[in-house]
């Protein structure tokens, strides 16, 4: 068994739910979550121009980009960008597959399109029945 | 690489993105959760609370930065105080990026 975590945009979880219930895999959790990437949020570009090289010079350095940012109060500056992490846990076999049709549908070639993340899992109870493991998930 | 998800005070959310962004590990999911660990809640006076709110940071890096982020993190969130929360660390198989379809952080 393995868990998909997608963490997506927020008007593709629709269209994402639907492909899921077409590759008969409808069972998933929904969570709306803030997340950041490698732009560190939704800093508006013009910002680089006015920032001090200090600032830039290095992602090591201690005064972070966004620090400058929250310092100086500039206008449209966010940590987060609000986003839906689904949850899915499947069979091995078809992750593959799964994680292929997330991509296909949930790609729109700008930044913030998300990032997916298998990770395997130990066990699975349906609480319901007590079934274990495998037959929890089918 | 491994997942790192770290239960901690919402006042220190902040300060620990802040000094992840500073060490070069910029991306973090956030969401509010609410739980309880060994004290099972807080007692003020008559008034119990049997969960208390935190903040939920999720980050996956690779495997050699574990103890770095760890560390950092422990450093920024701690007060000493009961709680300041739990760092608990995954194992993840493989992550792709759904701009580019590509495998790996």
């Amino acid at each position: 068994m393995k868990e998909i975590v997608a963490i997506i945009r927020r008007d593709k979880v629709p269209e994402i739910k639907q492909v899921l219930e077409d590759l008969g895999y409808p069972s998933l959790t929904i969570q709306s979550v803030d997340g950041r990437g490698k732009q560190k949020g939704a800093m508006c570009a013009e910002m680089d121009s006015e920032m001090p090289d200090s600032y830039c010079t290095a992602a090591k350095l201690k005064p972070t980009p966004s620090t400058y940012a929250l310092e100086h109060t500039l206008p449209k500056v966010a940590l987060y960008v609000p986003k839906r992490m689904l949850t899915i846990v499947v069979p091995d076999d078809v992750v593959t597959k799964i994680v292929k049709s997330i991509i296909k549908v949930g790609y729109t070639g700008k930044h913030g399109d998300g990032k997916i993340f298998v990770a395997p899992i130990g066990g699975a109870v349906r609480i319901r029945t007590g079934e274990m493991d495998g037959e929890a998930i089918a | 690489m491994k997942m790192i998800r770290a239960f901690i005070r919402p006042e220190k959310e902040q300060e620990v993105v802040l000094a992840l962004e500073g060490a070069g590990f910029p991306s973090v999911t956030k969401m509010p959760v609410f739980g309880r660990g060994k004290q099972k809640g807080l007692q003020v006076g008559p008034v119990h609370y049997d969960e208390l709110p935190k903040t939920l940071l999720m980050i996956v890096i690779d495997d050699e930065d574990e103890k770095k982020v760890v560390k950092l993190i422990h450093e920024k969130a701690k007060t000493g105080f009961i709680g300041d929360g739990k760092i608990f660390v995954s194992p993840v198989d493989t992550a792709y990026t759904v701009r580019t379809g590509e495998e790996g952080l």
